[in-house]
């Protein structure tokens, strides 16, 4: 092996990113993935345990982990926070009743000390719903200006329309990039 | 490229050898299928290809006649009979076939002509459920869902119709609809056809996925069984259990049997696995997909629930 191809993996493997989606059970997340794969949406059943696909994303490889949300689910959620990058938190916008125990298991999260420094990205998904919260109530609901322990923004988004989702991933991956690439 | 010069091979010297066979055995290939196949799966399955591949304007036109009703989902009991004397007539005439000298292909063909257009009928018929939306304000929809969680928790009684308990047979929160999604009403009809037609079997699985160490979400993986038996229908894995097990038409009910049949078995497996937890849903249920795959690669295979914890 010469000296450019060892260098030519090195590259390569600095180039992959590791995303994880969380979100209550019902969000959306398996749905945005295969919406983000072009992959048809109209047969999803609930998550079981994880999905993991992979994207190319602007010359960069992104590993991202959809854990199902389930409540019982929600313990094993931490076997996945290892070396995660980016953190991609699910609302469904238009599930009044559950906001604040969205808010609740959110906040939860950013406590976790192995997500630590995760650029996080919230998507306030099912905006194509009648009665959807938007996105900027959502942000008060959730109390997103309290965080600063993390990057953090919020997209409008609907995995059905396809809204937002690119300029969501867009944005996390050069948040991501930023810090991990250039900022040695 | 070898697989084009194949087909290419294939598209001038299949006339041939069938013109060849012909003139040796006096029988034309339909009749030759129908003859040396086994009954079931091998017979049917080879007649579908052969009628395929046929060039002839009228089974061509026949082909397209059956492959409209059954999308149409008009074969039934009653004009079932009308239809399969029509496409017998077809090909008689078509391949100069003599009844009273070959009476038995009229009725093997027949068979054939029924498994096959049944089972598209089915497809369309299973996707048509898929599609429809579990709706709670129709009526049916949640007669269907209260009787659910009666035949599976007989003696206990709903707190309401949204409440924590839909958890206790595994739903994901404490309104069961929103995990129809994908799978629609297909998936509540299978659930519950499973609890009302083999309610021993169903209460042997659910107590099951009720085990601290090795348990699950029963109705949850019940949806994604759903799902599992409705792909191996529409890619056509599942032909060979429905035209094996299917004595006629074959409708909704071989693809509830069919449901039934690997929910059992998954629960059997799932134990047998011993996952350390709910995450390795992924991975074990990929793994029993491919062993149902390879038992169904085999034109012999016919699924029958095991039913011995009826006997215990």
């Amino acid at each position: 092996m010469g000296l450019l191809t060892i260098l030519k993996k090195l590259k390569q493997k600095e180039k992959e990113m590791r995303i994880l989606m969380l979100g209550l059970d019902n969000a959306g997340k398996t749905t945005i993935v295969k919406r983000l794969m072009g992959e048809p949406i109209d047969t999803i059943s609930p998550t079981l345990g994880f999905n993991i696909k992979t994207m190319d994303h602007k010359g960069y490889k992104l590993n991202v982990w959809d854990v199902g949300g389930q409540k019982s689910l929600r313990t094993y959620w931490k076997n996945y926070f290892e070396s995660t990058d980016g953190l991609i938190w699910v609302v469904d916008s238009a599930d009044r009743r559950r906001l604040e125990d969205c808010k609740e298991e959110m906040h939860k999260l950013l406590q976790e000390e192995r997500l630590e420094g995760a650029t996080l990205l919230i998507f306030a998904n099912k905006q194509d719903l009648p009665g959807a919260v938007t996105a900027e109530d959502i942000a008060q609901i959730l109390d997103l200006e309290s965080i600063k322990t993390h990057h953090w923004k919020i997209y409008k988004a609907s995995a059905i329309t396809a809204e937002n989702l690119l300029e969501g991933i867009n944005w996390i991956v050069e948040d991501i990039s930023k810090r991990v690439f250039y900022n040695d | 490229m070898l697989s084009y010069i194949w087909s290419l091979v294939n598209w001038y010297l299949r006339p041939f050898i069938k013109w060849l066979l012909r003139h040796t055995t006096h029988m034309c290939e339909l009749q030759r299928i129908c003859y040396g196949e086994p009954s079931g799966a091998p017979r049917t399955y080879s007649v579908e290809v052969s009628l395929r591949l046929s060039r002839n304007p009228e089974i061509r036109s026949l082909l397209a006649y059956l492959d409209d009703i059954a999308d149409q989902q008009a074969i039934t009991m009653r004009s079932e009979r009308a239809i399969l004397e029509e496409s017998i007539k077809t090909v008689l005439i078509t391949k100069h076939i003599n009844p009273t000298a070959h009476p038995d292909f009229a009725k093997s063909f027949g068979k054939c002509v029924e498994l096959i257009w049944g089972y598209r009928q089915l497809c369309v018929h299973c996707e048509e459920l898929r599609q429809t939306p579990y709706d709670s304000d129709n009526a049916k929809h949640e007669g269907l869902l209260l009787k659910l969680w009666d035949l599976l928790m007989p003696g206990e009684e709903l707190d309401g119709r949204i409440t924590k308990q839909w958890q206790d047979i595994g739903f994901q929160g404490d309104d069961p609809k929103t995990d129809f999604r994908g799978m629609g009403i297909l998936g509540l009809e299978n659930l519950v056809y499973f609890a009302q037609e083999y309610p021993s079997a169903a209460t042997h699985v659910l107590s099951h996925s009720m085990h601290p160490k090795y348990g699950y979400a029963f109705a949850i993986v019940g949806i994604n069984l759903t799902s599992m038996a409705l792909r191996l229908l529409k890619d056509g894995s599942a032909k060979t259990h429905i035209y094996n097990a299917s004595k006629t038409l074959p409708t909704i009910r071989a693809f509830h049997q069919f449901y039934c049949y690997l929910f059992y078995e998954f629960d059997g497996f799932w134990i047998e696995s011993k996952p350390s937890n709910m995450m390795e849903f992924s991975s074990i249920q990929e793994k029993f997909e491919q062993n149902i795959k390879a038992a169904l690669a085999d034109s012999s295979t016919v699924f029958r629930i095991n039913l011995s914890v009826d006997n215990i």
